[in-house]
């Protein structure tokens, strides 16, 4: 017999997952909906749909339509709102002995701070995430995520009322995403997550129209993981606080290769979708892939790409 | 609770014109099938189908022993749908269901007449319907209507089984000419003068909006099946939401297809 794997991984601010298997913002709801499917004591964490100040009520539909390899949606972050979330969801989490990340949106700085405060000291949260990347939203998050001075201005702020370890999600479509990660970890972030989706628009030739009533909407699945692994090995080269990569991971091996360009921990997104199970599934997978190639410890992966001179 | 399963398929069978009926063992999920409810069905490999597709129950399938496989009816329409058309008899499929709320039937005593109507591919939750229905579905009235007599591939599987059945085309090639609405209110019509009648509709929105708009002026029940675009199945993706009529929250706004769906009364949505 091998000892076994260690899956514990370290994301900062004195937070250790059990594994480095989250599930992402927006794919998994509120975490109970998965209860059917999945045990969500195994995952290393759960991210829950974004949280705003009130409820919001989202975009009109169409909001999601398939692409190649992808899938694009304009949800628009219809969410309870923090009051119902602290009051009807959190509870029955807490109960569940779930890690809970809650993902942080507002239209601006404000509206974080206030969510942020909302949640103080509420048992059962284990970190924040802000949301400085949603592109379905005219207001807030996906431009201040497109402004290193905003996106510090907002984590600075947030920073200062929370003593919750502070994650910022990052959106890709901006110029120098290397400034943008920068200017969140000397804010106060204690780790990064990057990346959201990315901006994509599908025309209907028949009808000449755009197929989501957003007219655009955020790309998410395989057809962006290789530009989202570049983004985090980019990030990683950069800064010294801990990153959290997805974006299109479907199988072990993709999770392996955002580990080794520099991840701590990864979130599956699109692919619970199609198997509500998947991410409880990779964990067993990643650990086995580990003993498989002589891995005692996760944690040897992260940054361990070599590159050839 | 549904049930997450990966099924295979027993028999496809091509109906003309790009329609298809398919059949796939699932004895718990066929028990559990109430017309209006629908499954997710995907091909497993996320290479080929990144999220699945839903699929109303048409049909459910039983032997001696019960109810052992339930089937779909399909139109190839995109990427996913022509993967299925390729399917054969042992393929596997990864498969969610039943999922959502289905019609809600008349109790046996009530003086409801139920008055079918499918425009298109929404005729698929009908023959689970009249299944369901049981003896009653002899005095059931089915409005059919496509676009050509190769969009009706059901007609015959209902001509024995309800009490009338209209066909209407919109070139004329079967039944009346032109939409399912004239025969409606027609029948309508008639209903307004024998009590009880109540109307179940599934097909394109425009369809259904104008069923609802006839079914509400004369305060006719109306349900209505929607079908929509979404990624789970399961109240999570939020992509396949309708407006509510009488929303009292912002979060409110909207009506998720898949879990508070796909069958509405007419009365709680705006089409």
């Amino acid at each position: 017999m091998s000892t076994p794997v260690n899956l514990e991984v370290d994301l900062g601010a004195g937070l250790i997952l059990r594994n480095p298997v989250l599930t992402a913002s927006g794919t998994f709801g509120y975490g109970l909906e998965f209860e059917p499917f999945v045990d969500l004591r195994r995952l290393g964490g759960i991210v829950v749909k974004g949280i705003s100040p009130r409820p919001r009520a989202g975009n009109p539909p169409p909001r999601l339509v398939e692409t190649p390899s992808g899938m694009l949606n304009a949800i628009g972050l219809q969410n309870v709102g923090v009051e119902r979330f602290i009051d009807d969801k959190l509870p029955p989490l807490r109960e569940r002995d779930a890690t809970v990340v809650v993902n942080v949106f507002g239209q601006g700085t404000e509206d974080y701070v206030a969510v942020a405060e909302a949640l103080d000291g509420k048992p059962g949260v284990a970190a924040l995430e802000l949301n400085l990347s949603c592109p379905n939203v005219a207001h807030g998050g996906f431009l201040i995520g497109k402004s290193p001075k905003a996106v510090a201005e907002v984590t600075a702020a947030v920073r200062r009322v929370s003593r919750l370890p502070l994650w910022v999600k990052l959106t890709p479509n901006v110029s120098e995403i290397v400034d943008i990660a920068a200017a969140a970890a000397d804010a106060g972030a204690d780790a990064l997550s990057l990346v959201n989706t990315y901006v994509g628009m599908v025309v209907d030739v028949e009808r000449r129209r755009p197929v989501l009533a957003n007219l655009t909407g955020g790309l998410s699945g395989p057809a962006i993981r290789p530009m989202a692994v570049a983004a985090v090995y980019q990030v990683a080269r950069a800064v010294k606080i801990p990153l959290i990569g997805m974006g299109g991971i479907v199988c072990v091996r993709d999770i392996v290769e955002f580990l080794l360009v520099g991840a701590s921990a990864v979130q599956v997104g699109t692919a619970s979708f199609n198997e509500p199970g998947i991410a409880a599934r990779l964990v067993d997978e990643l650990a086995a892939w580990c003993r498989d190639h002589g891995v005692d410890d996760v944690r040897e992966l992260v940054g361990a790409i070599e590159i050839p001179r | 609770m549904p049930e997450n399963i990966t099924a295979q398929v027993e028999e496809q069978q091509a109906l003309g014109g790009d329609y298809h009926l398919l059949r796939i063992a699932g004895p718990t999920i066929a028990a559990a099938a109430r017309a209006g409810q629908f499954v997710m069905l995907g091909l497993g490999d996320p290479g080929e189908m990144l999220i699945r597709r839903p699929f109303s129950i048409a049909r459910v399938i039983e032997s001696a022993e019960g109810p052992v496989a339930f089937e779909i009816l399909y139109k190839v329409v995109g990427r996913g749908t022509l993967a299925f058309s390729r399917l054969r008899p042992g393929a596997a499929m990864s498969v969610l269901g039943p999922l959502g709320r289905g019609f809600w039937l008349p109790a046996p005593e009530a003086p409801c007449r139920p008055i079918l109507v499918a425009g298109g591919i929404g005729i698929a939750p009908f023959p689970l319907f009249v299944q369901q229905l049981g003896p009653a579905a002899r005095h059931a009235e089915v409005i059919y209507g496509g676009r050509s007599a190769v969009d009706l591939p059901l007609a015959q599987w209902f001509e024995p089984r309800c009490g009338t059945l209209t066909l209407a085309t919109e070139d004329g090639t079967e039944g009346l000419r032109g939409r399912i609405t004239a025969p409606l209110e027609q029948a309508l019509d008639r209903a307004d003068e024998q009590e009880g009648s109540c109307v179940f509709a599934c097909g394109p929105h425009p369809m259904l909006a104008a069923v609802a708009r006839l079914c509400l002026e004369r305060q006719i029940p109306c349900q209505l099946a929607l079908e929509e675009t979404m990624a789970c199945g399961f109240g999570v993706c939020l992509g396949c939401v309708v407006p509510r009529r009488h929303p009292t929250d912002a979060f409110d706004r909207f009506a998720r297809v898949c879990t508070e769906g796909p069958v509405f009364d007419a009365r709680e949505i705006v089409l």
